[in-house]
């Protein structure tokens, strides 16, 4: 019975053309959040995607301003972000922490001028804030699939490069490989992917999707390859779990993709304590 | 080792040089070369510049007067760095839970431009394989890093160097804080790799009775540098007083010269 009206509408949901494209957008970028967040929370910059979403925000406000695509104009203001932030921090300028603090305040009060400037435009603005899986566009769908596609791509090609930086840049660098090319790639594909992300689960909850199934795989102590493995497999599961139970029980889908997330990473915490004692 | 200089093949030559850290001269008028095939032990107080000569002759510390030749090549415009070969003091103090395999790790030293954009392939995989089995760590391919020993930890960063080929190798302090038999065991391989491999080795170490028994050169780092073949007929105590002062006594640890590690 329960389960009959726990599933009543899924199949009737799983025929209808934005529930599919939910799925299908959500899982791709699930799929580069897991990867990419991997190397971001190694290299101890978890909270880059916050700071980057909330620059990004300036970058949405301007979009709406001039009437362009703010998807467009919000992954230029990310890259932009993102390159400042590796500039100061190469540079001496700030550690990373405080350059994401500014790039972060930057942004954001930016976005707010622009939409005092502009009278406000409030309904837009609530879902980059708080995302729109479930009424994404068939274009929005196109682009999420090229952009998703594109990155995975690259992040498979420069795998071994990438693993080899963010163990050791140093001696990357003395070895040949051409870190500051490969940085300015990275920056780029986590810009794509910060602002992809705005889509699913909006401004604030961005850091979860890149750091949480992340983070769970790491609990597992394993190589890493297979940690990047159960890092994908935790982030697609709590993202079909997570719209699945949105579109049935009709909740923001952002808050349960995001909290299933972080109903996993307590289990798989607290099986690997379990364990140990 | 090196016992016709004249025909030996110079792969490292150091003239005239002096390195500045800020304002002061941390190495002055260094000069000395290495041949082909030496295994050459650098000695020298703390703070005395050890680090600081591997690190300009590696490029990474530019320096103010003077050249290096790397394989016939000024450092400044040298191209071949893949013979080269370096494995830093704080090389095995990575964090404990970055998730990665022994065979992961040594399999990173086979990353290099040339093959960007490509997997490894399986001659990478072979040697990678190799370098694990000279190194005795073979069997703990598969375990994390994060789980090894002091010593094994050592070893991967050496066989993670090795997989390179190269035909140098520098290692700065590699197994300082380990106990005496791991010490032991590390230069016996360095000493195999020295003989089996042809490979030149540069070691920075504190256990002068390592360097005078199992070496076949010696420099002594201290501000100005001091380097001489250790030959049979050479007294360690009159080459560290030399580059120490008259102050300085040698003592020989109880475990003095036995023989080499051939037999061992």
């Amino acid at each position: 019975m329960v389960f009959d009206i726990f599933l009543g509408d899924l199949p009737k949901l799983l025929r209808m053309p934005f529930f599919q494209m939910a799925l299908i957008g959500g899982c791709l970028i699930s799929l580069i959040c897991s990867t990419m967040g991997l190397f971001i929370v190694l290299r101890k910059e978890s909270m880059i995607g916050d700071s980057v979403a909330h620059t990004a925000f300036g970058g949405i406000a301007l979009g709406l301003l001039i009437g362009t695509d703010p998807i467009f104009t919000a992954m230029i203001i990310s890259i932009l972000a993102l390159l400042g932030i590796s500039y100061m921090r190469s540079k001496g300028i700030a550690e990373s922490d405080s350059a994401m603090a500014v790039m972060l305040a930057g942004g954001f009060s930016l976005g707010l001028i622009i939409i005092s400037i502009a009278g406000g435009f409030n309904v837009a603005i609530m879902d980059y804030l708080f995302g729109s899986i479930l009424t994404i566009t068939r274009e929005d769908m196109i682009l999420i699939s090229v952009l998703g596609i594109a990155v995975f791509i690259v992040v498979m090609l420069l795998y071994k490069e990438l693993l080899a930086i963010t163990f050791d840049e140093r001696a990357s660098r003395m070895n040949g490989i051409p870190v500051s090319g490969i940085s300015v790639v990275f920056n780029i594909l986590m810009g794509i992917t910060i602002v992809l992300s705005i889509k699913v689960v909006g401004i604030i909850l961005v850091v979860a999707l890149i750091v949480i199934p992340a983070l769970t795989a790491l609990q597992l102590e394993q190589s890493f390859r297979n940690t990047i493995i159960y890092s994908m497999t935790f982030g697609l599961l709590s993202m079909v779990i997570g719209i699945v139970i949105s579109g049935v029980m009709d909740v923001a889908a952002a808050g349960v993709i995001v909290f299933t997330g972080i109903l996993m990473f307590l289990m798989v915490t607290s099986y690997k304590r379990l364990k140990k004692a | 080792m090196i016992s016709d200089k004249c025909t030996a093949d110079t792969i490292l030559k150091v003239n005239d040089l002096d390195v500045y850290r800020g304002n002061s001269k941390v190495i002055q008028e260094a000069n000395f070369s290495i041949h082909r095939g030496d295994y050459v032990g650098i000695i020298g107080p703390n703070g005395g510049g050890k680090t600081t000569l591997l690190l300009s002759i590696l490029g990474e510390i530019e320096h103010e007067k003077g050249s290096i030749e790397l394989f016939g090549q000024n450092t400044g415009n040298f191209t071949q760095w893949d013979k080269v070969a370096y494995i830093p003091q704080n090389a095995i103090e990575f964090d404990d839970y970055f998730p990665l395999s022994v065979k992961e790790l040594v399999s990173l030293g086979r990353v290099r431009r040339s093959n960007l954009f490509r997997r490894l392939n399986s001659k990478d995989f072979d040697k990678v394989n190799e370098a694990m089995d000279f190194m005795g760590i073979s069997d703990l391919a598969h375990r994390r890093i994060g789980q090894l020993s002091g010593g094994q930890k050592q070893r991967a960063f050496v066989a993670k160097a090795l997989v390179r080929d190269p035909e140098i190798l520098f290692l700065d302090e590699p197994i300082s804080g380990m106990d005496f038999e791991t010490q032991e065991k590390f230069y016996m391989t360095l000493s195999n790799l020295n003989r089996h491999k042809k490979l030149t080795i540069l070691v920075v170490s504190h256990d002068l009775t390592v360097v005078f028994c199992r070496m076949s050169r010696v420099i002594c780092v201290n501000r100005k540098v001091h380097d001489s073949e250790i030959r049979p007929d050479l007294d360690p105590n009159d080459f560290l007083q030399k580059a120490y002062g008259d102050h300085f006594h040698f003592v020989f640890h109880s475990h003095s010269c036995h023989g080499d590690f051939n037999g061992v």
